[in-house]
Order: structure tokens, then C-alpha cells, then sequence
């Protein structure tokens, strides 16, 4: 069961916090992340993503990203950083 | 919220843009001269010119301010072809490439008010820049600048990551570009979120400069759970090659030197292994324990130092455990990695903060002044301990005082150089070939006086261009070259601040200023004018020699409008004019507005300041020296002329004309046009320095009263000015009574 969240147009700090909220009330079990939207992904809310992944992974969970807006690629290529690392592929 | 982080960082960018634009004037004008002299340009001025461009680019794209940064990018392509050498400069060139810089600075000022799109007319300007480039133009350029594409690399050593993604390898060496290479290293605080700035921004302006292969370090990242979402933990390090010089790095973090620790070193960063392999990155050994091999001062340029910042991460975090060469990217490195800078000097200081200190100085004078009058009340010997110490004391807050008022000085340069532009528009305008001379642009005055000089000197500018300056073919009949010169110059002449504008013109045509002057009714058909009288005719209001109404001026806003604005700041507008050489403008004004040297009265027991630099001479008059001029008026005879008396408690309406003016005291005031008036007071008490406070705000303007002071005994006086109160009078010096009693 993959829980749907879709991610705001702006992720930059004020969408941090509720960011960080919206994901660990789906902890535990599969999450897919909706990106399509997204046109500006700011350093605080990939630090969420980031750390939301290493827990997924930690967890064997799955957490996917898709659909990725052309932004949201754009941003973490430019922040030195590939898809895959914000993702968990899960255990089973 | 009252306190906007962003709003601050942009204001600074803006305030830099500014004196980026300033440089850039500075360097095309000795591009300029470099072409009048023997035509070779020197190097370092044209890259002047680059860089400013250029660091007004890189700002502006950390804020995303596309229109700007197009132009900008566009503007800087052709300085980079005259940087190589692949295009010459000429005389039109030069033209454009001032255009260039006008319409840049007005990108800048668009972007600073928040409007979008672009001035009018700059694309055009821009083709007709580009096409100085002739072939190597580019046939479309984007819109949107691109940035380099760039390699990508990652470091973090997650050992459930799986395998080797794309990440864990070393960045491919970029292929050496022939020009530096340099490892940036990018640590934002919590700050740099929080004042709305992003690291992606930062990211994409290095990008841009060149090469860049971006490396992402999470290993202080902590745990999901633990994460605070507003704390910062990600660095980043860009390995970027090319044409980069390290003041073009620096420029990309202006904005946020303060809000984030930035590295930056030169050469690709090998020995800082910051890609080190991931299989190489997990010691068992808990980091904490290692003793930190290298210190954190450690001077190694090459390398950024290890840090065992680490140490607060438990060894049993899991996943996350950091490695030593990612740990080595923690903590701030230390100064002494930074390449070393000249000290900074200069410090960018809020105005404000300014004017307090300013209007505490002028408390600790007041309050000086007070302290000074107890201790000479309280009758102490003059040579006592206290008499000593209060002079000295007076002696330190002269001087706090004098360098306080220095802070706000400002050399006059920027206010020059956009008379410089104001020149080329008004020459354009008019079809007229003129050259602005600039003297004296070092020339400090306080701020809020140069702020408030531009329009009456943009007015000044233009009417010089247009009715000072002959048409070209004019000037030839004259014997002078097309080419009209308009000088703008300032100095420092006793204790005041002198602000010329002169043209090399045809001067005043005074029969014809005469003539329109009696037409409009301005003076009386019969009147005997001197030629200083005429040529203060053009102060009157509504006077305007322009026969035909130019897209300059001709309006009937004329010079009243100057001088209003120059008395306004305590300060004096003369002409000076002579027939076929030119006229010549002079503006004298107090170097501050904030204390002035005055002489305290006493009038009809109110005490009064008068600024000193009015008062020509006082004089205590005899009974001869008064002659009466018509029912109410008198004049007095001093030095073999008539000087209008005026009493100044009855100006003031104080109390009405005294019986007698005998055996009364004098100051004798001069204007600038060198007209004289006498003002009788009852007493003069000293002659001192007092801190001008403003009345405008309370009261608006007030005839005769230029601001007002608090004395040292606590007591308010008023700052009158002499001139406007002349004007105003009524000049009575005599009433009914009086008349009587002569009649009696």
C-alpha cells in the first residue's frame, strides 16, 4: 500500500516543516512522493527528503518520487545530488 | 513582522549595484579619455568595465532577476570581445557603450522599484551594442542565461545504499580550460534560509561562471527523526574550472558572507579528498576518537582541514555514520584557510544608524553646553581643575563631533556622474555636441545635502546644455570648436561647500533677459538694472528665456525653482555671466545640515541664532548713520552705502519699530548676489556652534526661520535666515508714533 503525498509548487523554508510533518505521518509504511508540481525546491526541504529517504531505507521501506517536475530534476542535479539518493528502493 | 531579512540582503545587493554602476562610469570615461588622447585603451580598465558588469550579472541572478541579468549578460558579451582584443573602440562605440551603461543602470533601478520587463528601448540599444561585434554577433542570444553543464558527484558513504549509484566515484578532472580551477565550499547557516536566500541559487551562479562539478556532503545530516527542518546540514563543494577569477567567486556570495562560511581555494581539491571512495569511508573506529589529525587553524592552503566534528555524532547512528573525509567538511574552516584579503576599507553602514549617532552627538554638544553654564554659574576660578578638564571636554566633543559629521560626508562623485548622464540625454535631445568636465568629484559633502542636490542640479545641467550652449553652427561663427563644454565642479571654500556649474556659451543676452523681464511685467519699463540685477532676473518665477519651448525646458519651471531648492539646504545660488564666453552658476552651501556656526541675540528678550556665515559685520549705530526713507522705512549709512534697516523684533512681531534706533546693535547680512541689509538686535551674546533641529516636520516652513537649536541653557531658539526674512520684511522701522513724535 503506497500512500500518495503530492509536494507543494515551493519548497523552500516555509514548506519545510510541514514538508517534514506530511512525511513522518506516513511513517512506516510505503510513501510516494508527488513532484510533478514542484517548481522550486529549496536546500531545506531536500535536507527533509534526504533524511526521509535514509529513514525509508534504514526501514527497508519503499519511498518513491513520481512524477518529477523538469524543476525538481533540475534542482538536484544543480545541488550535486542524483534522484536515487532521495529515494528508498524498499525490501520487497 | 517589522524586520524583513530578504528585503535587507536586496537593499545591499542594490546599494552595491550602485557603486558597481559608479565604477563602470568611472572606467568607460577614462576609456573615454584614453580615445580623445592617443586612442590605445589600457587593459585594466576595460576589465573594470567587465567586472562590474559582470558582478551586477552574478547578483542579480542570485535573486533572479531575469531582465537584468539578460541585459547584463548580453552588455558583458561585447566587453568580452574588447577584453580580447577583437573589437575596436571609436568614438560611436564609446557613445553605445555609455548608453549601455545609462540603460543598465536603469535595469538596475526597475529591478530595485520591483517592476518587470525591461526600460524602453533597451533592446534596441542592445542590438546596436551587439552590432559592434559585426559578424560575431550572436544571431539569438536566450533570454534565460544557461549555465554550464556540469558533472555530478556525491560523497555520502550510506552503506545500505546499495551497490555504487552514479554518485560514489570521484568527479571526473574537468579538462584543464587554461584557466583556474578552484574548490568552493559552501556552508550556509540557518540565517542563509532564513533570509530567504537558497543555496540553489548560489549553486546555479557558480555554475555559471565556468565549469563546476557540484558535490553534495550530508554527512551531518542527521537522522529523520532527529532533523529539525529549519536547521541547515547540507555543504556543498563546487570544483569549478575556467576563466575564474577569485573576485568573481567572492561576488556570487556578496549577499551572504554573513549568513553562510564560505571556502574558497584555489586549485582542484585532490588533497582535501572530498571524493574520497565510499568503501574507504566507514572506519569501525568511531571518528570521535581520532585525534584530530589536523588542527583546525592549520594554515594549508590546499588543504581544507579535518575536524572531528563528528565527535557529537553517537558511533551508533546507524546508516548515517559519518566518515572522516566527509566529516573533515563540518565545521567553519578556519580564517587562515581563506585566501587572505586586503582588509576591507570601507564599512557599509545603515544610514540611520548614522543619523543616531549624529543626533547623540548633537546631545552630548547640547548637554556639553549645559554642563558648561552650571560650572561658569556655580563661580569657579577659571583656572580650577573643573574650568580645565570642561575645556577639554569641549575641546573632545568638537572633535567627536567634527568626525561624526565626517561619516556622513560623501564625495560628490555619484551626484557627478549622473549629471554625466543627465549631459549626454539633454545634448542628444537638443542636437548639440557636449563634453562634460567634471572637477573636484572628491569632494565631500554630507549626505542628505547631495541627495537633495540633484534636481536643481539636473535642472542646472540642462539649462546650461540647452540655453548656455550655442547650436553648433553658432559656435563656429563664434570661433569655438562644435564641441561645447559644460563644467561641473565642487570645492570646499571656507568652511562651505561651492558647486559650479558653468558652460562655455554665448553668456547671458541681458537686453534680451531685460526686455522679457519688462514683457511679462516682471520689472518696471523704466527700471535701471545693473547687470547683476538682470541676471538675477532669471531667479524670478515664471521667467523663461526660451523663445521656442524645447523638449528640455522652456516651461516656465525655471531657475526660481533652483533657488528655492538650494535656500531650502541653507544654502546661495549666484550668476555670474559674460557676453560670448559663458555663464557660470554657483551654488554655496553649509557643509552639514546638522550644526552650523551661529551668533546668538537677543531680540525683545527672546534669544535667536543667525548663522554666521550670513553676517558680514556688526556695528552699534550713531545717529547719523540713520536716514529715513519714506513713512515707515530706514536705511543706514555704512561704509558709503544705504543699507536697508530692518528691526528684527518687529519682523518677528515680537514688538512694533523702537522710537529710537540709536546706540542700537547692527549685523550687517550679505546675500550671494551681494545684496546687504542691516537687522537691528537689542544684545549679541556669543558667537557658537548649535545643533540644528529641524522644524519642517512640526511646522512646515516658517518665512525667515531657517530650523531652530536647544541652547545650553536648556532654552529653544530658532535659527533664523537672514535672507528669506529680508525678503519677507516689511521693513519697518518707524510707525505712527514715531512720526509724532518727530513731528512733536
Amino acid at each position: 500500500m503506497t500512500a500518495p503525498l503530492s509536494l507543494a509548487p515551493r519548497l523552500d523554508l516555509p514548506a519545510a516543516s510541514p514538508l517534514s510533518e506530511a512525511i513522518r505521518a506516513s511513517k512506516g509504511q510505503a510513501l510516494n512522493l508527488d513532484a510533478g508540481n514542484v517548481a522550486h525546491l529549496g536546500g531545506l526541504c531536500l535536507q527533509v527528503l534526504l533524511a526521509a529517504a535514509a529513514s525509508w531505507r534504514a526501514a527497508g521501506q519503499t519511498l518513491r518520487i513520481n512524477p518529477r517536475s523538469q524543476a525538481f530534476e533540475d534542482a538536484v542535479a544543480m545541488f550535486g545530488l542524483a534522484p536515487a539518493q532521495l529515494e528508498s528502493e524498499g525490501e520487497a | 513582522m517589522t524586520h524583513d531579512p530578504m528585503a535587507e540582503i536586496r537593499a545591499s545587493f542594490f546599494v552595491e549595484c550602485e557603486e558597481l554602476l559608479e565604477s563602470l562610469q568611472d572606467a568607460l570615461s577614462v576609456m573615454a579619455d584614453h580615445l580623445e588622447g592617443d586612442g590605445a585603451q589600457d587593459t585594466e580598465t576595460i576589465n573594470v568595465v567587465f567586472r562590474a558588469v559582470h558582478s551586477i550579472k552574478g547578483g542579480a541572478g542570485a535573486f533572479g532577476l531575469t531582465a537584468l541579468v539578460s541585459f547584463a549578460h548580453r552588455f558583458e558579451t561585447v566587453m568580452d570581445e574588447l577584453r580580447c582584443g577583437r573589437l575596436v573602440v571609436d568614438h560611436d562605440a564609446m557613445k553605445l557603450f555609455f548608453q549601455a551603461a545609462d540603460m543598465l543602470a536603469d535595469h538596475v533601478r526597475l529591478a530595485r522599484d520591483d517592476a518587470s520587463g525591461s526600460p524602453p528601448g533597451s533592446e534596441t540599444l542592445l542590438i546596436a551594442v551587439e552590432g559592434l561585434m559585426g559578424e560575431r554577433a550572436p544571431e539569438a542570444e536566450e533570454e534565460e542565461v544557461e549555465f554550464a553543464p556540469m558533472g555530478l558527484s556525491f560523497d555520502l558513504a550510506l552503506p545500505d545504499l546499495g551497490g555504487d549509484p552514479d554518485g560514489t566515484a570521484p568527479a571526473p578532472a574537468e579538462p584543464d580550460m587554461g584557466g583556474h580551477s578552484w574548490t568552493v565550499r559552501l556552508r550556509p547557516f540557518d540565517t542563509l534560509y532564513a533570509s530567504g536566500n537558497e543555496p540553489f541559487h548560489l549553486l546555479r551562479a557558480l555554475s555559471e561562471l565556468g565549469s563546476a562539478s557540484i558535490t553534495c556532503d550530508m554527512s551531518m545530516l542527521p537522522e529523520f527523526d532527529a532533523l529539525m527542518p529549519e536547521t541547515s546540514h547540507l555543504i556543498w563543494t563546487v570544483q569549478l574550472t575556467g576563466d575564474i577569477e577569485e573576485s568573481d567567486i567572492r561576488a556570487v556570495f556578496d549577499f551572504v558572507e554573513d549568513v553562510a562560511e564560505i571556502t574558497i581555494i584555489e586549485g582542484s581539491d585532490s588533497a582535501a579528498s572530498v571524493h574520497a571512495p565510499a568503501d574507504a569511508a566507514a572506519p569501525d573506529a568511531p571518528v570521535a576518537a581520532a585525534p584530530a589529525p589536523l588542527a583546525p587553524a592549520l594554515p594549508v592552503p590546499e588543504a581544507l582541514p579535518v575536524i572531528d566534528q563528528a565527535a557529537d555524532q553517537p558511533a551508533d547512528t546507524g546508516p548515517v555514520r559519518p566518515s572522516p573525509p566527509a566529516a573533515q567538511a563540518a565545521i567553519p574552516a578556519p580564517q587562515a584557510a581563506a585566501p587572505s584579503e586586503a582588509v576591507a576599507a570601507t564599512v557599509r553602514v545603515d544610514l540611520d544608524r548614522i543619523d543616531r549617532l549624529v543626533n547623540l552627538v548633537g546631545e552630548l554638544v547640547i548637554n556639553q553646553a549645559m554642563l558648561a553654564q552650571s560650572v561658569t554659574e556655580a563661580g569657579l576660578p577659571a583656572n580650577s581643575a573643573v574650568m580645565n578638564g570642561l575645556e577639554a571636554f569641549m575641546m573632545l566633543t568638537r572633535d567627536i563631533q567634527d568626525s561624526v559629521m565626517m561619516i556622513r560626508a560623501q564625495p560628490v562623485k555619484p551626484l557627478f556622474q549622473r549629471m554625466a548622464r543627465i549631459v549626454r540625454e539633454a545634448s542628444a535631445a537638443v542636437g548639440k555636441e557636449v563634453r562634460l568636465r567634471s572637477e573636484g568629484e572628491g569632494t565631500e559633502v554630507d549626505k542628505t545635502v547631495i541627495e537633495r542636490l540633484a534636481d536643481p542640479l539636473t535642472h542646472m545641467i540642462r539649462n546650461a546644455v540647452d540655453h548656455g550652449l550655442e547650436t553648433p553652427d553658432r559656435r563656429r561663427e563664434a570661433g569655438k570648436p562644435d564641441e561645447g563644454v559644460v563644467t561641473l565642479s565642487a570645492q570646499h571654500r571656507s568652511g562651505r561647500v561651492v558647486i559650479e556649474v558653468a558652460d562655455d556659451g554665448a553668456g547671458i543676452d541681458r537686453p534680451r533677459v531685460r526686455d522679457i523681464a519688462i514683457r511679462k511685467g516682471l520689472v518696471a519699463p523704466e527700471a535701471v538694472l545693473s547687470d547683476a540685477e538682470i541676471d538675477n532676473l532669471l531667479f524670478l518665477p515664471g521667467f523663461s528665456t526660451a523663445s521656442q519651448i524645447s523638449s528640455l525646458s522652456g516651461r516656465g519651471v525655471g531657475m526660481d525653482v533652483v533657488k528655492q531648492a538650494i535656500s531650502a539646504l541653507g544654502g546661495r545660488i549666484a550668476i555670474t555671466s559674460e557676453r560670448g564666453r559663458g555663464t557660470r552658476f554657483s551654488i554655496s552651501l553649509p557643509l552639514t545640515l546638522a550644526v552650523l556656526d551661529g551668533m546668538v541675540v537677543r531680540v525683545a528678550g527672546e534669544t535667536l541664532v543667525i548663522p554666521l556665515s550670513s553676517i558680514v559685520e556688526t556695528a552699534t549705530l550713531a545717529a547719523e548713520d540713520i536716514r529715513s526713507l519714506g513713512p515707515e522705512t530706514n536705511v543706514i549709512h555704512i561704509r558709503g552705502g544705504f543699507v536697508p534697516l530692518f528691526d528684527l523684533g518687529t519682523e518677528l512681531g515680537y514688538r512694533g519699530p523702537k522710537a529710537s534706533y540709536e546706540g542700537g546693535i547692527v549685523l550687517l547680512t550679505a546675500q550671494e548676489d551681494g545684496s546687504r541689509a542691516a537687522l537691528v538686535v537689542d544684545e549679541i551674546l556669543e558667537q557658537r556652534q548649535v545643533v540644528i533641529k529641524g522644524l519642517q516636520h512640526s511646522y512646515g516652513n516658517i518665512p525667515g526661520v531657517a530650523a531652530a537649536t536647544i541652547l545650553g541653557d536648556g532654552q529653544i531658539a530658532l535659527i533664523l535666515d537672514p535672507g528669506d526674512l529680508v525678503e519677507n520684511a516689511t521693513g519697518r522701522t518707524r510707525s505712527a508714533d514715531t512720526l509724532l513724535a518727530l513731528a512733536g
